[in-house]
């Protein structure tokens, strides 16, 4: 097992696709975070109503901003690399190369959630940062014990956004495509968005965190959180036994 | 080592390999000829749990091969089609990761790179290879771990004069040491001079044995593959006037 985290680990460190995600989720919220600010801070109407609560000029709104963009951001590039690291195996040939190891392939799958996981975190981490030392160099000062939390529920955003991606995994090994796990990406996306956009929003699991952390954690209880990680739970379990039961008939 | 029990495998066009019968023992090349489409890289995936038969069994070291114990495969190298090489790792990084997901010593990196070329090309990534310089890392792949079953699909494609006499030498080599060796080839000569056995696959099933020790091996081989289509062609019309009666 400690073979296989170490060659999937190997194999993201080295990759495009990890660092380009990685490095646009961090530097494109950052960036996006401060357009807005500047934006409304230099009095455009547009963007101040377009923007909503995140207009403000303190940490509530920045905190707000920040949630609105990780809540896309991250299901979007999460669910690419995901995609990636589960496609490509396909797309490239070189799932050949999985089978008739002493590593068995549900171990290997196991592996590249470990490995993922490892990244979600750094790159969350990365991102909370980011707009911890933005709120500070636009001079709100020392976040108060409020923005703290707020930047706790950013962090557990980005985390659960890792799970809520985690069907991608499954998509791309159904589908046996790299494609076919980005186009189930988008779909994700959409599915989000349509959740935070009507009522039933806490009960979808791809919507609930994301309300959750606008919402500051009034819209979501732990239960609808919960029922998000039951589903990166279930689709992770699903994906090592996909991996198990694979055979090269297509 | 490796046996075949009546394995029949279908798929939904039709095509498929049937009741196909055969043992490997160690020590032994066999090598398996065929056109294309005839089934060869259906069997060797059946060999090596890529896919599983829908009638009989297959054997690897006594067990059949959804049921074998993990560590098992230890003793199995592969190379199945184009050479599985990831293009963002070097050629170092790709036998690297072999090692480490075969168990293997990662010490024995060094003298697969020695024993296949490679030194000079250790440090370029894979994307960056030519198709014979990739073929050998594949092959480096799977025997640095000194497998004691090797199955090979078209081991010799795309390698220089060179690199299929370093192939040849391997092989053989290693069947001395009492490696059981499976590879499928189009190369008659070539396989004619390392294999113990030649099997003949057309249509998906074992039609018999090439003897290797005459000349003119591609007349008997067309032959062979002529009187099995004839064989066919009489058995379908056979069946056919049978249903309409």
């Amino acid at each position: 097992m400690i073979a296989a985290v170490r060659v999937e680990a190997l194999k993201l460190v080295r990759s495009l696709v990890g660092m380009i995600a990685a490095l646009a989720l961090v530097l494109g919220t950052v960036a996006l975070l401060s357009g807005i600010t500047f934006g409304v801070a230099g009095g455009n109407p547009e963007l101040i109503a377009q923007v909503g609560p995140a207009a403000e000029l303190n940490w509530d709104g920045l905190l707000t901003g920040a949630a609105q963009i990780t809540a896309i951001a991250c299901i979007l590039g999460f669910g690419i690399v995901l995609a990636w690291m589960f496609g490509r195996e396909f797309t490239d040939g070189t799932i050949t190369g999985l089978f008739a190891l002493p590593v068995g392939r549900s171990r290997i799958a196991l592996a590249k959630l470990i490995v993922y996981t490892v990244w979600a975190f750094v790159v969350g981490t990365a991102m909370a940062l980011g707009v911890l030392l933005l709120g500070v160099l636009f001079g709100y000062g020392a976040p108060s014990t409020h923005a703290w939390a707020g930047l706790g529920r950013l962090w557990a955003l980005a985390m659960f956004s890792a799970g809520v991606a985690i069907p991608i995994a499954w998509i791309a090994t159904w589908t046996r495509s790299l494609l076919g796990g980005v186009a189930g990406t988008v779909a994700l996306v959409v599915i989000t968005q349509i959740g935070a956009l009507t009522g039933v929003g806490a009960w979808m699991p791809p919507a609930a965190p994301a309300i959750w952390a606008m919402s500051h954690g009034t819209r979501a209880t732990a239960l609808h959180l919960a029922l998000t990680g039951s589903v990166a739970v279930v689709f992770g379990a699903l994906t090592c036994w996909t991996w198990k039961r694979l055979q090269l008939d297509r | 080592m490796l046996a075949f029990e009546n394995v029949t495998r279908v798929f939904h066009n039709g095509t498929g390999v049937f009741n196909l019968e055969f043992q490997l023992q160690p020590g032994r090349i066999v090598a398996l000829i065929g056109l294309n489409g005839a089934g060869k890289t259906t069997l060797m995936r059946l060999a090596l749990g890529m896919l599983r038969p829908q009638h009989g069994t297959v054997r690897l070291l006594g067990h059949p091969v959804d049921a074998i114990r993990p560590e098992a495969w230890c003793r199995v190298g592969t190379l199945i089609e184009a050479p599985a090489g990831y293009p963002e790792l070097t050629a170092r990084e790709n036998l690297l990761i072999s090692c480490l997901l075969h168990g293997a010593d990662t010490s024995l990196l060094r003298d697969s790179l020695r024993v296949w070329e490679l030194e000079s090309v250790a440090e370029r990534r894979f994307r960056h290879l030519s198709q014979g310089t990739r073929q050998r890392v594949g092959l480096a792949s799977a025997l640095q771990h000194d497998p004691g079953l090797v199955v090979l699909d078209e081991p010799g494609s795309s390698l220089d004069p060179a690199s299929v006499i370093l192939l040849r030498d391997q092989l053989t080599r290693r069947a001395r040491q009492g490696a059981a060796v499976l590879v499928s080839s189009h190369h008659l000569d070539e396989v004619s001079r390392i294999a113990d056995r030649v099997l003949l696959m057309n249509a998906g099933r074992l039609i018999g044995e090439l003897d290797t020790t005459g000349s003119d091996l591609e007349r008997r081989f067309f032959e062979h593959i002529r009187a099995d289509d004839e064989r066919r062609r009489e058995k379908r019309k056979h069946d056919d006037r049978g249903r309409t009666c």
